[in-house]
């Protein structure tokens, strides 16, 4: 039943080798999974394996750096941890190339702390009530996000929002679980959407139907 | 001062690790109490980070206790969407007990 999926944490779509960027034979994207018209060609360009690899050393060497204070005597774990760190993204595979809005970066990293508190605030009154206000379910939620980090990031949000935890996703369509089935999903979903379009600087996706 | 707003954020924080650890035991199935996991002890870690960060003196201890929570936030998400997945798919579904 699992053997369709490889071992990947939030996508279980099949993912291909390489970007449509680095392939321009490949076919077109296959219909309903929108492509962020922004994406700069320069950016796409940019993703060779050697430029991925001198980044990955760059950011792993600041965390090691940072790590142990820039000790020169903790280099002779840190130089072979560094590389075989930034050898690892080259195994797998490329993923699509994408950016970061400032702005919504910081729209989103206070939302984001606000909703945590909300969602920790709730379980916890949940947890504590002597009757525990339970009426757990499953709802499915047709993914609209591109494939890639915009998803990853929509998936794993939804775990920290209030009464919400993503448990699954089967091609385009996620499994929410829910603390509550009498609250409202898809206004809450469809606003994390518009959130996460905005962090990632995509164009607005297809209208919502409902 | 600033060691009574630490203490504040570092007890508030333990309080919802307790939360999280009542939810764990308390709730009916692996799906709930993964929300409690996840949830209670995500701003439990959180408020316990921010805490120690303002008693931390050098910037590279607040950097390791912000990397520290950036690894638990990703990792806890992850874990938690792996651990339903696996539960779903191996046909706990709404198994009470």
């Amino acid at each position: 039943m699992c053997a369709t999926s490889p071992l990947r944490p939030v996508s279980s779509a099949p993912v291909p080798g390489l970007t449509l960027a680095d392939r321009p034979d490949m076919p077109a994207d296959p219909p309903g999974r929108s492509v962020p018209a922004l994406r700069s060609r320069g950016a796409a360009q940019r993703r060779t394996p050697l430029r991925r690899f001198a980044l990955s050393v760059l950011v792993l060497s600041l965390i090691w750096g940072a790590l142990t204070d820039w000790r020169a005597d903790a280099l002779v774990f840190g130089v072979p941890a560094v590389l075989l760190g930034a050898a690892i993204p080259l195994l797998l595979p490329d993923s699509a190339p994408w950016r970061l809005s400032v702005r919504g970066a910081v729209l989103f990293a206070l939302w984001f702390a606000v909703q945590s508190v909300r969602g920790a605030v709730d379980v916890a009154l949940r947890a504590f009530a002597p009757r525990m206000p339970l009426c757990p379910g499953f709802r499915d939620h047709s993914l609209r996000l591109p494939q890639g980090a915009p998803r990853i990031m929509f998936v794993n949000t939804i775990t920290l929002l209030p009464g919400t935890l993503s448990a699954e996703i089967r091609d385009d369509v996620l499994r929410v679980h829910m603390l509550d089935t009498r609250m409202a999903l898809e206004p809450a979903l469809a606003d994390l959407e518009i959130r996460i379009r905005q962090l990632f600087a995509l164009p607005d996706g297809p209208e919502v139907s409902s | 001062m600033l060691d009574l707003i630490a203490a504040f954020f570092i007890a508030s924080g333990t309080v919802f690790f307790v939360a999280g650890t009542v939810g764990l035991l308390r709730f009916p199935d692996i799906f709930c109490r993964l929300h409690a996991l996840t949830k209670a002890d995500g701003l439990g870690l959180a408020l316990i980070a921010l805490g120690v960060g303002l008693l931390a003196g050098t910037p590279g201890e607040i950097f390791r206790i912000a990397l520290v929570w950036s690894a638990l936030a990703v990792a806890s998400a992850t874990c938690s969407h792996l651990v339903a997945r696996y539960a779903l798919r191996s046909g706990m579904e709404g198994r009470d007990d």
